[in-house]
């Protein structure tokens, strides 16, 4: 007998999480439908960065509802996200960085976003840790950074209580429309939704394939590298104007690197390593922009998938030509917008519109 | 009894460093651990998580739990660290400097 | 990037061996180690500031390291002491962070010599001040002349802990009783025929059977310590009967004051490095649990990737040397310096050092587990503080896998890199899962395979980076 949902959303993940949470709590009937373990791919592995102003102008507005969704999450819901928002700077390292970030400062403005320009004397007494080659920063209070470790299980326990199912060790390996519904192969289960929700990552192509349905899904191969507990240095999210570093350290000491650095590895295969010689850079940009990190220890390095499209955007709506099939992945950068994606992705599949302008990501643009 | 052999050995000539404050005997060669162990000190640091007391414990530079502060910098291995004269040692406590409030 | 024939990791003696016969047959060599000094942890020694008067019992073993180290001043061998290999990106290339010196060694193939690190078996108390391992406990005594207590007590399991009360009587220390797990009296007639094939080691371990006589101290077989007690130190130890399935007899338990309990529950293969490169391992118990597996000339399953001595599989100094120079012997004729059927004199030495090795694993076969030591409120993961308890309530919260009990927990994490703590959380998983720790796939290690500065990634010359253009798009495959 297969089983019946109104709803299910194949992810667990924070995209696929969030959806459901939101879908959940307006009453509607979910089951979440996850491969392996819930947070157990890119959300539980990443860097936790919730930097506004690091975003892509095209997602600036989805990212700021997303950090209030998150700050609500720890203060309003009690899920330990870690979430702390303690402002970010975004640094520039050569002439021709400064001048990028100037451009991205206005840009940012004209929508509504406004920073802070940081150089010289200004720079140093907010920031006396930064490296002589930072030669201007632009300071965001919106900048925020979480524990993706611990904001996991919470948010699995929030999307329970608020009514949804969590299947897991369940692989979506077939889905079939059948009669108005879709019959769903998972893991020896058959599950039968009349709604579907694709949340699965980096994985979201080959899922998208079961239906018919193309789209262009890079998988990333990001590594990230922690150090030492230390005392305490670093007291901002730091981010870079050419996107490769991220750099914060946690109350506990330790201290995250990242930047997008790839590693090595292959979706199919299932493999994600870290690259020697990539590391190295990543660190030496980390050293170059805080000096003093050159005296930690690294204890440990990792790699996750992220999984991208095309054009960077996120992959958000409904599925060209499956009725009642939605894709809600793929943002950059998707762990800081996943809440916000969720509540879109609930609010379109509720009401048949968005509250934020979404329309740039439907993921029609590729069909 | 002393906690140094002496049998068979010459250590040469001792100096100084000093431990919280107090000075302890180390001889040329002699890990900051060696000393303090053989000066009766047991007790290297205090966790960050619970205020545990820890001291030496593998003495290969393994289990990272005979950490000090040495010269204002946290986190050397006391069994992996020669003892220098005039180094200013310190008992660890959590993460060996001020923690983000 | 620097290039040679053979890159060793460790200079204990089988790397050393290794050296020493490589270098004989004519091939370049680097000599990468942790330690400041060679010798690893058996030939360790004084510092160069103590000068010997007179004989004493350590002489003998300090000059046999002596004449091994030697080859470390040899004009074919490039040694690197206070060197940490934090990764091998290829099974050829060796990763070494050593302050201005970091930087990459390139090699035709590759020896790792790695040793042994402790085998962690929590109990209440073990993380006081105090309570210090077999291991550590030798290294103050061969390499600082110093005993760190006055009165101790000695309990695990295995033959260091004879070694190491002996020594500890030899230091002038109180030692209150040896307390080794196995029955080893009742078990010993029956092993004998196999322990006379080493005669010298035998003859060695009943000179400190005959020390320990003598002066008095009690070895209890078939007993554990169960508890360290004290509030900012360890005074005393608590030990109990345990048989041979782990059921420990609380109720005779006894309580011994001390100033200084060595534990020491053996030690198991520092099989890091192989991991890493994907080599293919097997679980052994008697040799120390996770084992490389090894072809007869001691290649593992990555080609030119070789491994000797205890960090394969534990079977102590003398076997350690003689893998050196058969591992050494087999990359020789790998690289066309020496002909099949040449240089096999240490083969024979090895077949009887097995044989003996046997004997002695049988004689100290374990009990099957030590999980009845870890009550509710020991610590597990000593680098986060993190108890049994705390373990299994994050389990009936829902945290099922080893993934997920670290991240709920935070243990494997630390410093140690799960050194501590991750035999018994596998022994845990198992528990649960009702199978044995070798049924528990542990994680695979990432560099660095050690905690090294971060300032060592910035020493080596490297072509700059490749950087995209556009940081948002993907760079990964479709
Ligand atoms: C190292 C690293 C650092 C990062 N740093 C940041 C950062 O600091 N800030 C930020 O915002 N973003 C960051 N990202 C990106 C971020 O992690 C991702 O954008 C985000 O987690 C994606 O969430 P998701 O739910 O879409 O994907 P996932 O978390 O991967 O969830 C998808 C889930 O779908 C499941 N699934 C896939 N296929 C199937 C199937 N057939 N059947 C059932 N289930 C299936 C998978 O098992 C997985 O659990 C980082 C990524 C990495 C790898």
């Amino acid at each position: 007998m297969p089983r019946r949902v109104e709803i299910a959303v194949i992810g667990a993940g924070v995209a696929g999480l969030c959806t459901a949470l939101f879908l959940a709590r307006a009453g509607r009937e979910v089951l979440v439908i996850e491969r392996g373990a819930a947070w157990g791919e890119s959300s539980g592995a990443n860097a936790g960065t919730l930097s506004l102003q690091i975003k892509r102008n095209e997602v600036l507005q989805v990212s700021r509802r997303a950090i209030e969704l998150w700050r609500d999450f720890q203060e309003i819901d009690g899920i330990e996200v870690g979430f702390e928002q303690i402002g970010g700077l975004r640094v520039a390292t050569s002439e021709r960085e400064v001048a990028m970030l100037r451009r991205s400062q206005g840009e940012q403005a004209a929508l509504g976003v406004e920073t802070e320009w940081l150089d010289g004397n200004r720079l140093r007494d907010m920031a006396p840790w930064l490296g002589p080659d930072v030669r201007a920063a632009t300071f965001c209070g919106w900048d925020s950074m979480s524990v993706p470790l611990t904001g996991g299980p919470g948010l699995a326990r929030a999307v329970e209580r608020a009514g949804a199912v969590l299947l897991a060790d369940s692989n979506v390996v077939s889905i079939r429309q059948d009669g108005g519904r879709f019959r769903i192969g998972a893991g020896g289960n058959s599950i039968e939704a009349e709604r579907l929700v694709i949340a699965a990552g980096a994985w979201t192509g080959q899922v998208c394939a079961m239906l018919g349905v193309d789209l262009p899904v890079a998988a990333d191969v990001n590594m990230l590298t922690i150090t030492e507990p230390a005392p305490h240095l670093i007291d901002r999210v730091i981010t870079h104007i050419g996107g490769i570093l991220s750099l914060k350290q946690y109350p506990n000491g330790t201290c995250l690197i990242g930047g997008g650095w790839q590693g090595r590895g292959e979706l199919a295969a299932g493999t994600r390593e870290t690259e020697h010689v990539s590391l190295m850079h990543n660190l030496r940009v980390a050293m170059q922009v805080v000096p003093d990190l050159a005296k930690l220890r690294m204890v440990r390095s990792w790699a996750g998938y992220e999984g991208v499209a095309a054009d960077a955007l996120p992959l958000f709506g409904a599925l060209p030509g499956v009725a009642g099939a939605y894709v809600n992945a793929c943002a950059r950068g998707g762990y800081h917008q996943g809440p916000a994606l969720g509540e879109e992705m609930a609010r379109l599949m509720l009401e048949g519109r968005t509250g934020l302008d979404m329309r740039a990501f439907d993921p029609r643009r590729f069909a | 009894m002393t906690r140094r052999i002496d049998q068979g050995i010459d250590r040469g000539a001792a100096f100084r460093f000093d431990f919280d404050g107090q000075p302890v005997v180390a001889y040329p060669g002699e890990t900051v651990a060696g000393a303090l162990l053989a000066a009766g000190v047991a007790r290297f640091r205090t966790t960050a998580r619970s205020a545990m007391p820890r001291g030496l414990y593998c003495g290969m530079g393994m289990c990272w739990e005979c950490l000090v502060v040495i010269d204002g910098r946290p986190s050397n291995r006391a069994c992996m660290t020669e003892a220098r004269p005039g180094m200013r040692v310190e008992t660890q406590r959590g993460l060996g400097g001020p923690e983000r409030s | 990037m620097k290039t040679c024939d053979l890159a060793i990791v460790g200079a204990g003696p089988a790397g050393l061996a290794a050296a020493t016969e490589a270098a004989e047959l004519g091939l370049d060599v680097v000599v990468v180690d942790e330690n400041a000094r060679p010798g690893g942890q058996y030939f360790r020694h004084p510092p160069a500031g103590f000068r010997p008067v007179g004989e004493t019992p350590w002489e003998k073993d300090i000059r046999r390291g002596q004449s091994l180290f030697a080859v470390l001043g040899h004009p074919r061998v490039t040694y690197l002491p206070d060197a940490v290999v934090w990764d091998m990106p290829e099974p050829s290339v060796l990763a070494v962070a050593a302050g201005p010196r970091s930087g990459r060694v390139q090699a035709r193939a590759v020896i790792l010599a790695p040793g042994a690190q402790d085998r962690p078996v929590p109990f209440p108390g073990w993380t006081l001040p105090g309570v210090i391992s077999a291991g550590g406990v030798q290294n103050l005594l061969k390499g600082q002349r110093i005993v760190p207590g006055t009165r101790a007590v000695v309990a695990g399991n295995g033959p260091l802990l004879l070694l190491v009360g002996a020594n500890l009587v030899r230091a002038g220390v109180k030692v209150a009783a040896i307390i080794e797990a196995a029955p080893i009296w009742r078990r010993l007639p029956a092993e004998l025929v196999r322990l006379v094939a080493a005669p010298p080691i035998l003859a060695q371990a009943l000179r400190y059977r005959a020390i320990l006589a003598h002066a008095g101290v009690p070895i209890l077989a078939g007993w554990t310590a169960v508890e360290a007690s004290g509030s900012q130190a360890v005074d005393q130890a608590i030990i109990a009967p345990i048989d041979e399935t782990g059921v420990v007899d609380r109720a005779r338990r006894r309580r011994i004051d001390c100033d200084l309990l060595v534990t020491g529950f053996g030690i198991s293969p520092a099989v890091e490095l192989p991991r890493l490169l994907g080599a293919r391992l097997r679980y052994d118990a008697l040799r120390g649990g996770w084992t490389v597996e090894r072809s007869a000339d001691f290649e593992t399953s990555v080609a030119n990737l070789f491994v000797a001595g205890d960090g394969a599989a534990i079977g102590g100094v003398e076997l350690a040397l003689a893998e050196g120079h058969l591992a050494a012997q087999a990359v020789a004729r790998r690289l066309g310096r020496l002909h099949a059927g040449e240089g096999s004199t240490w083969e024979a030495r090895w077949t009887r050092l097995d044989r003996f090795r046997r004997g002695l694993e049988s004689l100290y076969r374990p009990p099957r587990s030590y999980r009845a030591l870890i009550t509710p409120e020991t610590i597990v993961c000593r680098c986060e503080d993190v108890t049994r308890a705390e373990i299994e309530r994050r389990r009936g919260e829902g945290a099922a896998s080893a993934v997920q009990l670290k991240a709920a927990t935070r243990m494997t994490m630390g410093r140690c890199q799960g050194r501590n703590c991750l035999p018994t959380l596998a022994t845990l998983l198992a528990d649960w899962a009702g199978t044995e720790a070798s049924a528990i796939a542990m994680p695979r290690p990432r560099p660095p395979i050690r905690p090294i500065p971060i300032g060592d990634l910035a020493v080596e010359d490297l072509p700059p980076p490749d950087l995209p253009a556009d940081p948002h798009l993907p760079r990964g495959r479709r």
